[in-house]
């Protein structure tokens, strides 16, 4: 058994590290230092949150029915 | 001072809907949270100072709306805890190391430019449809609403270490998927 992390136990790491859980380890760090898919994993964790975190301007939109719905519920009285 | 609220529909209404919509991937649910949401922000347009745009303040009360949805889907079904069994990763790796067929590829061209266009918004929303309910919440609500994990957690009636759990599998599921939608399509 490998004292250094795996794949597997890196990518949990990786995306602990992104929620504040915990921070990536000298054994993580060297890691990622020496595997070139990891360090991919942890760029492609980080552009899916930012992609993520992005409010769609453009998409569906509200049907005139469902305009016409909200109108009335806020008319006065 | 708010504008006038008949204009809010014409104004806002798209805008908030497609945040709902993004959020709750529920057509129905979403057209009721906009109208929740105006008619929360009509009832306390007295209060509105203008310190931010309208909009920003309706999207405002949309993801206090949502979280509440949110929450009230947790109390209806809640979730059974995780277990530490390896099931869900066994899919993506070989013991210790990635799967050849699961191993991560290089993201061609600019993944970058790539994940700020609707093309990745539209792919996303197809990923996320395609994930486990409780999965797909706890990432809405920690990387598209930005909560933190603990609130998200309680949110979703989960102990933290359980939400790191559905985070893990998130994040995983999602990257597979918009490798193999959006960022690095095997050719045909």
């Amino acid at each position: 058994m490998s004292l250094l992390p795996s794949c597997r136990d890196v990518a949990r790491h990786l995306s602990d590290s992104l929620d504040g859980g915990r921070h990536l380890g000298m054994h993580v760090r060297l890691h990622l230092s020496v595997c070139e898919v990891c360090r991919r994993v942890l760029a492609q964790f980080e552009l899916i949150r930012r992609g993520a975190a992005r409010v769609p301007e453009e998409g569906p939109s509200l049907t005139p029915e469902s305009k016409a719905r909200l109108r009335r519920a806020l008319e006065p009285g | 001072m708010t504008t006038e609220p008949s204009t809010w529909v014409d104004a806002y209404g798209d805008r908030l809907y497609r945040y709902a919509l993004s959020r709750v991937r529920d057509e129905g649910s979403a057209e009721d949270l906009v109208q929740e949401t105006l008619l929360a922000a009509f009832k306390s347009r007295d209060r509105f100072k203008g310190e931010s745009s309208e909009l920003t303040w309706m999207t405002g009360i949309l993801r206090n709306k949502i979280f509440e949805l949110y929450r009230k889907q947790a109390r209806e079904a809640p979730l059974a805890p995780a277990g530490d069994d390896d099931g869900p990763e066994t899919e993506f790796f070989d013991a210790r190391h990635w799967s050849a067929a699961a191993a991560p590829r290089d993201w061609a061209g600019e993944p970058a430019l790539k994940a700020e266009s609707a093309e990745f918004s539209a792919a996303l929303g197809k990923c996320l449809g395609a994930l486990a309910p409780n999965v797909a919440r706890a990432f809405i609500l920690r990387e598209m609403e930005g909560a933190a994990p603990r609130a998200a957690a309680e949110a979703l009636g989960v102990a933290p270490g359980h939400f790191a759990v559905l985070m893990y599998r998130a994040r995983l599921r999602l990257r597979r998927c918009l490798e193999k939608g959006l960022f690095a399509p095997e050719s045909t």
